[in-house]
C-alpha cells in the first residue's frame, strides 16, 4: 500500500494560494490590529452619531418593528399616491410618526406598495390613555377607579365605583378620538368593569386614507406586523442575553478542546465580529431585526469556524516545531492553513453573495450581515485571534520561567515555544 | 474492494432510499404519489407562516386580574358565611391592591366573630396581616403560594379556550404555547379575510349569562308614560299566556331603531324614574313586522326590564352545537348544562314560570323565550342576526366555538402581531429558490474547478446533504420559514467546507510524497478533529438562537442544526468512503490523485 511513499509525488494541483507562502501576518500584527480597533471606534462612535446628531436616522440603529415596538403596514394602493400625502393623512389620522417608503415590489406586479411605519400598536397612544384618564374620570355619578391600558393591546378595561352605561361610555370615548367595536362589562357585575375593544390599526388606517385619497384607493393589506414596546424591548434584552450565551459557550468549548490560552483569543474574535457587523448596520443604517440577529449568531458559530482550522494548526505544529519561537509556529500555521481558509470562506461568501443580490427582505438583511461577517470572521481569527494567543502564551511562559527562575538559575531561550502538546 | 467498503455501501444505500421515501411526500404531488408512499410517508414539510401566509398572533395573558377575581370571590364567600353563620349584618369589604381584602366590622367587637371555626377554611388560601379589635379591621392577604397557583391557572385556561376556539374553526395546523406569560398563536395558511374574524374570536370575551325578565312591574309602565313623543322611541305593550295554566302576562318595552337613543334616554332617567340599584335594561335587536305580522326589514332594539344579578352563567356549560330550529328551519346553537348548572337552572325556571329569561352574550339579550316549564340541562339560543342562511350559520358555529372552549378566565392582551397575505410568500420563494440555484451553481463550479474529479465528490457529498437535510426536516413536519430558507442556502455554502478543509489536508500530504492512499487516509484522519470543531461551534451557536428565537427564527435554527449534523456525516463519512471507492479501485497502482 505504502509502496511508492518514497517516490516524490508529481501532482499538480489548481492552485490559487500557492503551497509554501510565507506572508508575514504576525510581523505586521499592529497595523491590522490598529485597523480593527479603527473599525470597532467607528462602530461605537456610530451608535451615539446615529441617535443624537443625525437627525434623519434619530436611532442608535434602524430597529426593525420587532425591536422598536410599534406597526409596520404594508399598503397596496390601487393608484399612484403621493408619500408625503400618505404621510400627512395618517399624521392627521393621529399618527404623526408615520414613515412611509415606497416598497419594491420584486415581481412588478404592485406597483404602487408602500411601507407605513407607524410608533403605535394599537389606535390608543399613551396620550389618549391619559387623555382617557381625564375626560373619563368622571362618567355620570361614577369615579373611574382605575384605567386597565397597555401599549400593545386592542382592548382597555375600565373600572368606576359604580355602574355606567354602556352607551355613555362609547360616546365619550369617541369625543376623544377613540372608535370602539363594543363595548361591554365585564367580570361580575359588582366589579363595575368595562372593556372596551378598540377598532384595529390597519382598519383605521384603511378607513382614513380610504376617506382622503378616495374609497378603494387602498387595495389590499397584505402584511401587518406589530409589537407591543415592552415585547420589543424584552426582545431586545433576550438577543443581546443569547449573543453572550453563545460567546460564552463556545469559550468554555474552545477551552475543553484545546487549552485555556486559546479561550480569550477566539472570544476577543468572536465580540470583534459582532461589534464590525453591528458597526455594518449602524453606517448603513440598514434595518437591524431578529433575522439580524440571527445572522449575527450564525457569524459568531462560523467565525469560529476558521478560528478552529486555524488553531487547530497552530497546536499541531507547536507540538511538532519545539525549538521554534511559538509566533513563528503561528505564522507558518497560519500560512499552512490560508488556502483552507480563504476557500471555505469564499464559498460562504458566494452563497450569501447570491441571497444578498437575489433575495428579497429578510433573506437580504440576512445575507448583507452575512457577507459582512464572513469577511470579518475570516480577517479576525488571522489577524486577531492568533496575536492574542501568542501575546497570552508569552505571558504564561513568563511566569512559568519566573517560577522556575526560583529553583534554577538557568533561563530559557527567548521568544520559545512553551505550549505543551495535548491531544485531542 | 475491501469487504467492509461494501457493508458501508449498503448503509449507505439504505440511507439515502429512506431519505428518498421521506422525501417523496413533499416533492411529490400527491395524486402521482405511489399506494404505499401515501400510506406510510404522510409527514411531509410546512411552509411556514411567512411563506403561506397566515396570522401570527401573541396574547399577554393579564393574570393580575385572575388573581384579584379570586381575591374577591374569597371576599364575598367569607362574607356570606360571617352573614349565615355568626349574623354579622354591618361588615364593610374591599379589595386593596391585588391581593389585600379589608374586613371593617362594626361594632368593631363583632371582629371577634372572624374565629377558626371561619379561618380554618381559608387557611391554605389566605394568610392573615392584621386584626385591630379596638377599630375592628382585619386585613387578609392572598397567600403568595396561590397567587402562583392561580397565575398558572389562567394561563393554562387561556390556552385551553383559545385551542378550542381556533381547533373549532378547522386551521390546519395552528401552533398555540406559553412562553412566559405570554400565548403565542400561529395560523399558517389562514386567508386574510379571515384574519378578523378569528381575532375577534379569539378575543371573545364570551360571558354567557341567563337573566330573568321581570315582567308587570310598575317601573316599565312608569317609564312608558314619561317617554317623549318624537325621539324615535316606540312604547309597545305586549302580552302572553302561561301554557299550562293560562295566567296572562302583560307587558311594555320600548323600541327604537338606535340602541343609542335607547340607553340615552334610560341613562337621562332621574329620582323616582331613576333606575332600581338591583336591575337593569337589556337590549336585543329585532326585526320589525308589519300589521299582519309579517317581516319587514327594518331592524329595531327593544328593552327587557331585567334582574341584574344572573342566575346563571355559562361557566356551568358542559356542551353546545349547531342545530336547526325545527319551525323556521334556521341554524340556532343548542347547549347543555353540567350537573350543578342544570340544578341551578330546575329551580331557576320552576319559580319563574311564565316569565321570560334573557339569554345574554356579551351584554347583548340573544333571546328572551317565555319560560314554559322546568328547564334542566338542555336549552336554545336562536340568533339575533338577520343575514342570508349561510352567514348564520357560520355565526352559530363561532358562537358554539366559543362557548364549548368556555369564557376567558383572564382578559387577553395583543403584544404582537404579523399578519402575511399568500403572495408575499410566493413571490420570497422563488426569489430564494433563484439565489439558491445561483449559490449553489457558484459552488458547484468552484469545487469542479479547483479539485476537478474530488471536486466531483464534494458535490455529490453536498447534494446527498441536502437530501438528507430535507427528509429530516419533512420527518420532523418542521416548517420552512423565509430564514429557514437561508439557512438551507447557507448550508450549501458551508457543506463543502468539510470537503475544503479535508482536501487541503490531503494535499498537503501528497506534497510531502505519500502515496495516494496514505495520503488520503492521512488527510481524513489529521483534519477529523478540525472538521469536528468546526461542526460544534456552529451547533452551539444553532442551539443558542433555537432557544432565543420564535417563529421564523426558529425555523432557521432547526435548519441550521439539522444541516450541521448530516454536514458531518456526508461531508466527512460518506465523502471518505468514496474516496475509498475511487482509491481502493485501482488500489496501490495509483500514482496520482485528481485533486
Amino acid at each position: 500500500m505504502a509502496a511508492q511513499g518514497n517516490t516524490k509525488s508529481q501532482q499538480k494541483f489548481f492552485e490559487i494560494i500557492k503551497p509554501g507562502s510565507n506572508y508575514e501576518f504576525i510581523g505586521n500584527e499592529k497595523y491590522w490590529i490598529g485597523l480593527s480597533i479603527v473599525l470597532v471606534t467607528l462602530t461605537i462612535v456610530m451608535l451615539p452619531l446615529n441617535a443624537y446628531v443625525f437627525k434623519s436616522r434619530g436611532h442608535m440603529l434602524n430597529w426593525g418593528v420587532d425591536f422598536r415596538g410599534g406597526s409596520e403596514i404594508l399598503i397596496e394602493f390601487s393608484k399612484p399616491v403621493d408619500a408625503g400625502e400618505v404621510r400627512k393623512t395618517l399624521a392627521d389620522a393621529g399618527f404623526p410618526d408615520a414613515d412611509v417608503v415606497k416598497y419594491a415590489d420584486p415581481t412588478g406586479q404592485h406597483p404602487y406598495n408602500y411601507m407605513v411605519r407607524v410608533g403605535a400598536v394599537s389606535v390608543v397612544s399613551e396620550q389618549q390613555a391619559k387623555q382617557i384618564r381625564e375626560s373619563l374620570a368622571k362618567e355620570g355619578e361614577a369615579t373611574l377607579k382605575h384605567l386597565d391600558w397597555s401599549e400593545g393591546g386592542d382592548k382597555i378595561y375600565l373600572r368606576y365605583d359604580r355602574p355606567v352605561d354602556t352607551a355613555s361610555l362609547t360616546n365619550s370615548l369617541k369625543a376623544v378620538g377613540i372608535n370602539t367595536t363594543q363595548v361591554q362589562t365585564f367580570g361580575r357585575a359588582e366589579d363595575n368593569t368595562y372593556e372596551v375593544t378598540l377598532v384595529g390599526l390597519d382598519s383605521e388606517i384603511r378607513r382614513a386614507l380610504d376617506a382622503r385619497l378616495g374609497a378603494g384607493a387602498v387595495a389590499a393589506i397584505p402584511q401587518v406586523e406589530s409589537v407591543g414596546a415592552k415585547a420589543g424591548k424584552q426582545l431586545q434584552f433576550d438577543g443581546a442575553r443569547s449573543l453572550l450565551y453563545a460567546i460564552l459557550l463556545i469559550m468554555v468549548y474552545i477551552a475543553f478542546r484545546f487549552d485555556l490560552r486559546y479561550g480569550p483569543g477566539t472570544v476577543v474574535a468572536l465580540l470583534h465580529d459582532a461589534v464590525i457587523v453591528i458597526g455594518a448596520f449602524a453606517v448603513t443604517y440598514k434595518e437591524f431585526s431578529l433575522t439580524t440577529v440571527a445572522a449575527v449568531l450564525t457569524i459568531i458559530g462560523y467565525s469560529m469556524n476558521d478560528t478552529v482550522v486555524v488553531f487547530d494548526r497552530i497546536r499541531e505544529n507547536a507540538a511538532r516545531l519545539r525549538d521554534r519561537r511559538f509566533d513563528r509556529v503561528v505564522n507558518q500555521s497560519i500560512n499552512e492553513t490560508l488556502s483552507r481558509t480563504i476557500w471555505t470562506s469564499a464559498t460562504v461568501f458566494f452563497v450569501t453573495l447570491a441571497m444578498n443580490v437575489f433575495g428579497v427582505g429578510v433573506i437580504r438583511d440576512f445575507a448583507f450581515a452575512m457577507n459582512v461577517g464572513v469577511i470579518v470572521g475570516t480577517y479576525s481569527s488571522i489577524f486577531i485571534a492568533s496575536p492574542i494567543l501568542i501575546w497570552l502564551n508569552e505571558k504564561f511562559a513568563a511566569t512559568q520561567r519566573r517560577q522556575q527562575s526560583g529553583r534554577n538559575q538557568r533561563r530559557g531561550g527567548g521568544r520559545r515555544d512553551e505550549l505543551e502538546p495535548e491531544e485531542p | 474492494m475491501e469487504r467492509s467498503w461494501w457493508w458501508k455501501a449498503a448503509l449507505y444505500g439504505l440511507v439515502t432510499v429512506i431519505a428518498v421515501l421521506y422525501l417523496i411526500p413533499t416533492v411529490v404531488p400527491e395524486d402521482k404519489q405511489p399506494a404505499f408512499i401515501q400510506k406510510h410517508f404522510q409527514k411531509r414539510i410546512q411552509l411556514g407562516l411567512d411563506l403561506q401566509g397566515g396570522l401570527h398572533l401573541v396574547y399577554e395573558v393579564n393574570v393580575d386580574k385572575a388573581v384579584a377575581g379570586k381575591v374577591d370571590r374569597l371576599a364575598s364567600d367569607i362574607e356570606d358565611r360571617l352573614h349565615k353563620d355568626k349574623g354579622v349584618n354591618d361588615l364593610g369589604v374591599n379589595r386593596e391592591g391585588r391581593d389585600d381584602i379589608i374586613l371593617t366590622f362594626k361594632p368593631p367587637s363583632d371582629e371577634t366573630k372572624l374565629d377558626d371555626t371561619i379561618l380554618k377554611d381559608y387557611r391554605k388560601a389566605l394568610d392573615i396581616v392584621s386584626r385591630d379589635a379596638t377599630t375592628g379591621v382585619v386585613v387578609l392577604r392572598l397567600d403568595p403560594d396561590q397567587v402562583e397557583e392561580v397565575r398558572d391557572y389562567a394561563l393554562r385556561q387561556g390556552i385551553e379556550t383559545i385551542r378550542g376556539r381556533v381547533d373549532k374553526f378547522g386551521v390546519a395546523e395552528p401552533t398555540i404555547i406559553k412562553k412566559g406569560t405570554d400565548i403565542i398563536v400561529e395560523l399558517p395558511g389562514l386567508k386574510p379575510a379571515d384574519f378578523e374574524r378569528i381575532k375577534s374570536i379569539i378575543g371573545r370575551t364570551a360571558q354567557l349569562e341567563f337573566k330573568i325578565v321581570d315582567d308587570g312591574t310598575d317601573y316599565m309602565k312608569r317609564v312608558a308614560g314619561s317617554v317623549p313623543k318624537g325621539q324615535g322611541i316606540d312604547v309597545v305593550p305586549e302580552s302572553w299566556t302561561e301554557k299550562d295554566s293560562g295566567k296572562p302576562h302583560e307587558d311594555v318595552y320600548l323600541r327604537s331603531k338606535s340602541r343609542d337613543t335607547l340607553q340615552k334616554f334610560f341613562a337621562g332617567l332621574t329620582g323616582d324614574l331613576a333606575l332600581p340599584p338591583d336591575h337593569e335594561i337589556g337590549y336585543e335587536e329585532i326585526q320589525g313586522r308589519n300589521e299582519n305580522g309579517e317581516a319587514t326589514p327594518d331592524r329595531y332594539w327593544r328593552t327587557y326590564f331585567l334582574h341584574k344579578r344572573a342566575a346563571l352563567t355559562g361557566e356551568y356549560l358542559s356542551n353546545a352545537d349547531q342545530t336547526w330550529d325545527q319551525q323556521t328551519g334556521r341554524p340556532e346553537v343548542s347547549f347543555e348544562f353540567d350537573r350543578q348548572g342544570a340544578a341551578i337552572s330546575e329551580r331557576m325556571t320552576g319559580d319563574n314560570i311564565g316569565r321570560k329569561m334573557a339569554i345574554l352574550l356579551d351584554d347583548k339579550i340573544n333571546s328572551a323565550p317565555v319560560i314554559e316549564g322546568r328547564i334542566g340541562a338542555r336549552g336554545r339560543i336562536t340568533l339575533g342576526g338577520f343575514g342570508d342562511p349561510f352567514a348564520l350559520q357560520q355565526e352559530a358555529k363561532d358562537l358554539v366555538a366559543v362557548l364549548r372552549s368556555g369564557a376567558l378566565p383572564a382578559p387577553l392582551r395583543k403584544t404582537f402581531e404579523t399578519q402575511v397575505g399568500p403572495t408575499m410568500g410566493r413571490d420570497a420563494v422563488q426569489k430564494a429558490k433563484f439565489s439558491m440555484y445561483i449559490g449553489a451553481a457558484a459552488v458547484v463550479l468552484f469545487m469542479l474547478i479547483y479539485y476537478r474529479l474530488s471536486g466531483i465528490i464534494a458535490v455529490v457529498a453536498m447534494i446527498l446533504n441536502m437530501l438528507y437535510m430535507v427528509a429530516i426536516l419533512a420527518g420532523f413536519e418542521a416548517s420552512l420559514t423565509l430564514p429557514g430558507i437561508a439557512g438551507l442556502v447557507l448550508t450549501i455554502g458551508m457543506a463543502v467546507d468539510a470537503n475544503i478543509i479535508i482536501y487541503e489536508r490531503i494535499r498537503e500530504e501528497l506534497r510531502l510524497g505519500k502515496s495516494v492512499r496514505t495520503a488520503v487516509d492521512a488527510g481524513f484522519a489529521r483534519a477529523f478533529w478540525t472538521v469536528f470543531d468546526a461542526h460544534v461551534t456552529n451547533f452551539v451557536a444553532g442551539v443558542v438562537l433555537y432557544s432565543y428565537g420564535s417563529g421564523p427564527i426558529r425555523g432557521f435554527a432547526v435548519t441550521l442544526l439539522v444541516g450541521i449534523v448530516t454536514n458531518l456525516f456526508t461531508s466527512y463519512w460518506l465523502s471518505h468512503w468514496m474516496f475509498d471507492g475511487v482509491v481502493g479501485r485501482r488500489g496501490a497502482a495509483r500514482a496520482t490523485l485528481s485533486i
